[in-house]
This record gives structure tokens, C-alpha cells and sequence, in this order.
């Protein structure tokens, strides 16, 4: 048999029912926010000597600039995570009308080829929308006004000259020039991963002639996780102490930098694998003592499938971790300067805000996630529907599923975050502020109202992000689920 | 069949025509009464006008063609579906109107329902499927457990408490299901083509427990089937057509209680 032309691929793709519309629809709308996003910080980047200036003290220094393109480049994790899960919504009954194609005549890679069209055309079409509105949007954006703002002019070699001068501003790098590639580069970007994400998910499914196997993650390892995020916190905490204490060369600054991110990563990377093993074992922990039909319910899922229910919190978790990070920095670097010095100040209640974002977007991943989770067990819900359990218990149970593992995942995190970069970052600084100009050390506060704030916020937007999701749960109950086929 | 009064009569009580003729000559109140029911979806009209009465401990046999709307009329019979017109009474008292909460309550303490397929809760062990009802009312999980062992145990599938769905045959799942669905000694089952997703050697033992143990416990049954050899099974047989309903026969059965 000789491979569908194009043009068929691309109807088959198209011709699934409502899920598989929602799907393409909201993979487009997570590569649209991705791309925005690329661009943003692109133009960030782009920024030349001469351009500007621009009303926004961080864009008008280069040294602060990589700052701005991390915070919007930090944004985009949660939006490609959601493309990632977007990709995967309503997919077992997409997965179901694949293998009928295969008992149809289909070759597997005819059917990794709808798969990656679909969801490639749909990420494609949200970064071209995206890449028009950005464009569209620089004009926008583009006018001009008068405001005082502090420029900086190098004299002799060592010193600057701070001036605040009345100067014509833009907003933002609206008048930077784009090079066609790299305009080409940030469309492509996002299609390219999500058919990667998409081909890959679809090889932990087997699609045969006779239906979909999928083969199921074995349970998550235990000691693993521990191991990174204990020693990776342990290593962080102890960090500047032992630095300190090795009295390094100023040269080996980079390496010890690295060193320290590789401790971020290991654990960060503990917190994502452990995750799965929280919810797995308060779910082995819960499901033999309660006497709670809505909490067994809810156990026995986090036993079962500890991946579905954590896959998603996975960016709110990271979001927690490196924002109690950052408020550990932020009273580390209020502690050393002026307080009549804004800047700082400012521009960690950006970041904030940054954080904030990034959990509230991460929260469009877990409402795909529960809702798909509803979706896909409407015939059991609908039978225990009928059965006289009341909404509530279900509705209570999908809670259960999602906040039981979240809760102590996210406290881990945001004591990890705080605790690690408090130990890189000293709990001790100088400072110049000294009344008779002189250098002294002062103790850094530990910050533990904003983590707190942090994680509160990251819990109650995901009980939000739940709470819309259980929409769907009145329509599963759709008696159309109880029929038989006679 | 009587000729059921207008729907929208304001007179709620079972009138005394509603009463059956059992078996044995004797006149019961019936149990359930579902009287000149309408059921739309939509536009489509499922259900046109059906009529159907259950006496305590009875087997009813409901048989039709595919589409005739049987279901539907086991979904409104058990208070799932309220009718569009037409009341559903059960016990003297008209259920049709309860909130949904009510008919809720009353299909979790009163009723057992008995799908086709897909209604135990995968993850659940089989005693913990059987078990949610009576944790459902407020049972502790010990005693909740016990009561799951016995009714696992009458139909036979004691040694499977601790098995997950996934790892059961199909006729091995209907019986766990039909235990869930009579852990609450409910004083109707309803049961929705229980064994047309299984083989014909399975599916009748499957069959032959469950109206065993129905009739040990007094349950009356509502057994949707389009299986001639099913239907035997009941006292009864009721035939829906068009979303209509038509008294088939009764059954002379011969004392013999199977
Ligand atoms: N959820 C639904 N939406 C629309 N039409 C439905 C739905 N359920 C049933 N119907 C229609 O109602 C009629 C009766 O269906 P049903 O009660 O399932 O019949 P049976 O169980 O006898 O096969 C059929 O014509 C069917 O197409
Ligand atoms: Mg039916």
C-alpha cells in the first residue's frame, strides 16, 4: 500500500469529533502564548546601541537585560508544558480511531504521520498568529513620549556618569530590527517541539489492528528523588560555607556558578520524579485507612496512575521552587542596599509578578489534566452517578487526586527554594548604608511570608484550575454514557 | 394495562387499579409504578407514553427491538432520568418530581442498578468496589469490608475481594457488579442487559445467580434484555416498541423457583 497523499493525511487528521477539536484548538492557543512569549524576550535581545531609549530602566541597561529575556523565557516553560499536555487531551479516542485506521490498512507510520500533522499544523497556526500579532502589536505599542529617565555615560575608564535626563521614550523595543531568520526561527520553534512531544507520547502507545495498548509507567522510584533533592538541597545550603571555606580564586567564579546550577537542577529534577512517588505513597498510605468514599476514591487513583495527577503540577512546583529562591535573593539584596534605592526593589516585585503569571499559567495545564481525567472515566462516573453517588463525593475525590500530593510537593518546594539559595546566597551581606560610610555585615531576614504567599497562591489557583475543570463532570454524567449498545 | 390518567392530574396517589395480579392470585400494591412516561432527548423522542408496574420480589422481563427505548425507560423507572411527562412512583409516593439530590439518595439506599459493562471503578479493589455504597452511608470501612466479603461470596467471586477490574474476566466483573449493585438488600434491581457483553455459557450462569439471589432476598427485578432466553427468566414480560409499552404475557411459571 502507497502512503496517503497529503491531503488525506490531513482529513484524517481533521476528522475526529468535539475532543479532537478542543484539542487543536487549545495546542494552538498554548503555541500562540509560547511564541508571543519568544519574541518578547527576542526583541529583548535584539536591542542594539542604537535603539532606544526605552521608559523601563531594565531595557536601557545591557547588564539587565539578560534578567528580562530569563523572566520571559521562565514564562514559557509553563506554556510549552501546556502545548505538551494539549497534545495529549482527548487522545485515547483519538488513539481508538487510529487503530481502527490500522485495522483499515494503516501503517504504523501512517498513523505517526496524522498524529504529528495534526498537532504540528496546530502549533504552526498559533505561532503564525502569534508572529502577526506581535508584529501588529509593535505598531501598536510604537508611540513615543517625553520622560525623565536615568542614562549613562562612561568617563575615563573606571567611572559613570548617571545623568536623569528629559528624553523621547518608547514603552517597549518596539523599534527594533528583526532579521528574517530569526523571525523564521521563532515560528518554528514551537511546532517543531510539540510534533516531537506528540510522535514521542504516541510511542508509550501501541496501536494495533486490534486496539490501543498503552503501556503504563511502572511505579515511580523512590530512592531517587530522595537522593537528588535531598543532597542537591543538602549541597546548596552548605554552599557558601564551603566556598568560602575552599577560598577560591576569582577565576574559578564560573565553575562554581555551575556547580550550583547543577545542584538547582538535581533538585529541581527530585521535586518532578518525587512528585509521583508523594502522591503514590500518601495515596498507599490513605487508601487502607479511610472511611471516606470520596478519599479511597481519590487514593487509589494517586496508586494506580501517581503520574496523571502530578504531571501536570509539575510547573507549579518548579514555579514555587524558584520563587522562594528568588525571595531568598530578594531579602539578600534588599538587606545590602540603600532602601532608598528602588531599583531593586522594583524590579524583584517584577520578577513577583512574573511568578505569579507563570503559576497562573501552569494552572492551565492542570484544569487540561482534569479535565481530561474526568472526561475519560465519564462512563464510570456516570455509572456511579446512577448508582446514587451524590456529585459531591466526586467532585470531592478529584479534589483529593489533585491536592492530597500537591500540598506537602509544594511545601518541599518552597523550603527547598528558600533554604538552597539563602545557603548560595549567605545569610549575612555587607553593607554600604553604614551612617559613617563604613562597609559592615548585616544579617539577611529569612523571607517566609512571600514563599508562604507563594504557595498558598499556587495551591488555591490549582483548586481554581480544578473547580473549572469539574464542569465537564455534569455533562459526563450524560445518561448517553449508560446506554448499551442494544 | 389500565388506562393510565393524564400526566398532568394533579392526583399523585396509586390509584387501586394499579394493583397486580402475583402468581399465586393474590392482589399486591405494586412497588414501582411508571405511569404514561415521556422522554425526550431533544428533539427525539425516546420515550411516547410508557406504562410499567413492578410488584415487590417480581421479575420483570422488559424485551424490544434495539432504539425502542428501553434504557430510557429503565433510567426514568430508577429516578436517573426525570420524565418530561408522566410520573414515576415508588412506594405510593411520586418520585418523578424530587430533586436530584433526593432521587439520588433514594437510588443509592432503594435501588441497585446492573449495567452491560464499565461500572466498577477500575482502581478500586473488587471489595472496595462493592463496599462504596455502604462507605457511601456512612458505614466504617471494617464492617462496610465484612458486608463486601458476604455478597462477593453469594455470587460466588469471594476469592476475588482484593482483585482490581482490569485483572477479571467479564463474567467475573458482572458478578462483582451485580454485588455492588445489592449490597444495600435494595428493594428493586434494575439491570440493563447485565450479561449482553458476555458469552452465552457465562452469561447465563452469570443470569441464573443473579435471579437467585434476587428472589432469596425478596429484590424485584427490572431485567432489560432483547434475548428471548433471558426474558424467560421473569415473571413478567413487558414489550417496549416505539417507546411504547405493551403487556406480552404472563408467565405461567410452574412453582419452580429456580
Ligand atoms: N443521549 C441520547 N441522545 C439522543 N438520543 C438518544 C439518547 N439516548 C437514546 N436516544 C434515542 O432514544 C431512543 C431510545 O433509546 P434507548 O432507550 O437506548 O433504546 P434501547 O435501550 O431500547 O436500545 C433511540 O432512538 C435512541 O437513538
Ligand atoms: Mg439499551
Amino acid at each position: 500500500m502507497s502512503s496517503p497523499s497529503l491531503a488525506t493525511s490531513l482529513r484524517l487528521a481533521a476528522s475526529g469529533g468535539r475532543s479532537d477539536h478542543v484539542r487543536i484548538g487549545i495546542t494552538a492557543a498554548g503555541a500562540f502564548m509560547t511564541t508571543l512569549l519568544f519574541f518578547l524576550a527576542a526583541s529583548v535581545g535584539l536591542i542594539g546601541p542604537t535603539d532606544g531609549p526605552y521608559r523601563f530602566e531594565v531595557l536601557n541597561q545591557p547588564g539587565l537585560r539578560p534578567g528580562v529575556i530569563i523572566s520571559l523565557l521562565l514564562l514559557t516553560v509553563p506554556t510549552l508544558i501546556f502545548v505538551g499536555q494539549c497534545s495529549r487531551f482527548g487522545a485515547p479516542a483519538r488513539d481508538r480511531r487510529l487503530a481502527r485506521l490500522r485495522m483499515a490498512g494503516a501503517r504504523p507510520r501512517d498513523v505517526v504521520r496524522i498524529v504529528a500533522l495534526e498537532t504540528g499544523l496546530a502549533a504552526f497556526g498559533g505561532s503564525i498568529v502569534a508572529a502577526v500579532a506581535y508584529f501588529v502589536g509593535r505598531r501598536w505599542f510604537a508611540t513615543e513620549h517625553i520622560a525623565t529617565i536615568t542614562t549613562e555615560t562612561e568617563i575615563g575608564s573606571r567611572g559613570i556618569l548617571l545623568e536623569e535626563v528629559n528624553a523621547t521614550v518608547r514603552y517597549a523595543p518596539t523599534d527594533v530590527l528583526f532579521p528574517a531568520w530569526i523571525v523564521v526561527a521563532l515560528v518554528a520553534v514551537v511546532p517543531v517541539l510539540a510534533t516531537g512531544f506528540s510522535v514521542l507520547a504516541l510511542r508509550r502507545v501501541v496501536l494495533s489492528p486490534f486496539g490501543v495498548n498503552r503501556s503504563t509507567p511502572s511505579t515511580p522510584p523512590r530512592l531517587l528523588p530522595v537522593v537528588l533533592f535531598g543532597a542537591g538541597t543538602a549541597a546548596l545550603m552548605s554552599f557558601s560555607a564551603v566556598v568560602r571555606l575552599l577560598d577560591l580564586d576569582r577565576r574559578a567564579f564560573p565553575l562554581v556558578a555551575l556547580t550550583g546550577f547543577i545542584f538547582f537542577v538535581m533538585i529541581a529534577t527530585g521535586l518532578i520524579i518525587g512528585g509521583a512517588s508523594i502522591a503514590a505513597a500518601t495515596g498507599r498510605f490513605i487508601a487502607p485507612r479511610t472511611d471516606r468514599p470520596s478519599i479511597l476514591l481519590a487514593a487509589r487513583r494517586l496508586i494506580a496512575a501517581p503520574y496523571t495527577s502530578t504531571r501536570a503540577t509539575t510547573s507549579i512546583l518548579l514555579a514555587v521552587f524558584i520563587g522562594s529562591a528568588v525571595q531568598a535573593v530578594r531579602a539578600s539584596f534588599l538587606a545590602g542596599t540603600d532602601p532608598e534605592d528602588t531599583f531593586y526593589a522594583t524590579t524583584f516585585s517584577l520578577l513577583n509578578l512574573v511568578l505569579v503569571a507563570a503559576i497562573v499559567l501552569s494552572c492551565a495545564s492542570l484544569a487540561i489534566t482534569t479535565t481530561e481525567a474526568v472526561v475519560e472515566r465519564r462512563r464510570t462516573l456516570a455509572a456511579l452517578k446512577a448508582a446514587g453517588t451524590p456529585r459531591r463525593t466526586l467532585a470531592a475525590s478529584l479534589f483529593a487526586e489533585t491536592l492530597v500530593p500537591l500540598v506537602p510537593s509544594v511545601v518541599l518546594a518552597a523550603s527547598a527554594g528558600l533554604l538552597s539559595a539563602r545557603g548560595v546566597f549567605g545569610s549575612r551581606v555587607s553593607s554600604w548604608s553604614d551612617e559613617r560610610g563604613e562597609v559592615i555585615l548585616v544579617d539577611v531576614p529569612l523571607p517566609v511570608a512571600t514563599p508562604a504567599l507563594l504557595g498558598v497562591c499556587a495551591i488555591a489557583v490549582s483548586v481554581l484550575a480544578t473547580a473549572a475543570s469539574l464542569v465537564p463532570l455534569r455533562r459526563s454524567f450524560d445518561h448517553a454514557e449508560l446506554r448499551t449498545a442494544a | 394495562m389500565n388506562q393510565a390518567p393524564s400526566p398532568n392530574l394533579a392526583d399523585p396517589a396509586p390509584s387501586p387499579h394499579d394493583a397486580l395480579q402475583t402468581q399465586d392470585g393474590r392482589a399486591s400494591a405494586p412497588l414501582l409504578t411508571v405511569r404514561s412516561a415521556v422522554y425526550s432527548y431533544g428533539s427525539e423522542l425516546a420515550l411516547q407514553g410508557a406504562n410499567l408496574q413492578l410488584a415487590p420480589g417480581e421479575i420483570l422481563a422488559v424485551t424490544g427491538p434495539s432504539g425502542s427505548g428501553k434504557s430510557t425507560l429503565m433510567l426514568v423507572a430508577a429516578g436517573v432520568l426525570a420524565p418530561t411527562a408522566g410520573q414515576v412512583i415508588f412506594n405510593g409516593r411520586v418520585i418523578s418530581d424530587d430533586s436530584e439530590g433526593e432521587r439520588s439518595r433514594l437510588r443509592r439506599t432503594e435501588f441497585g442498578v446492573l449495567f452491560q459493562f464499565g461500572q466498577l471503578v477500575p482502581e478500586l479493589t473488587a471489595g472496595e468496589n462493592v463496599a462504596l455504597p455502604l462507605l457511601l452511608d456512612g458505614a466504617k470501612r471494617q464492617q462496610a469490608r465484612a458486608a463486601a466479603g458476604l455478597w462477593l461470596e453469594r455470587f460466588g467471586v469471594a476469592d476475588l475481594i482484593d482483585v482490581r477490574p482490569p485483572d477479571m474476566s467479564g463474567g467475573q466483573s458482572q458478578r462483582v457488579a451485580a454485588a455492588r449493585a445489592m449490597v444495600t438488600e435494595p428493594s428493586v434491581l434494575f439491570a440493563d442487559e447485565p450479561t449482553g457483553a458476555l458469552d452465552t455459557m457465562s452469561g447465563e450462569a452469570v443470569m441464573r445467580e443473579i435471579v437467585r439471589v434476587a428472589r432469596e432476598a425478596g429484590t424485584g427485578v427490572m431485567l432489560i434484555t432483547h434475548d428471548a432466553k433471558v426474558a424467560a427468566y421473569g415473571d413478567r414480560e413487558v414489550l417496549v416498541r416505539d417507546g411504547t409499552t405493551n403487556e406480552l404475557s404472563i408467565n405461567l411459571r410452574n412453582g419452580d423457583d429456580r
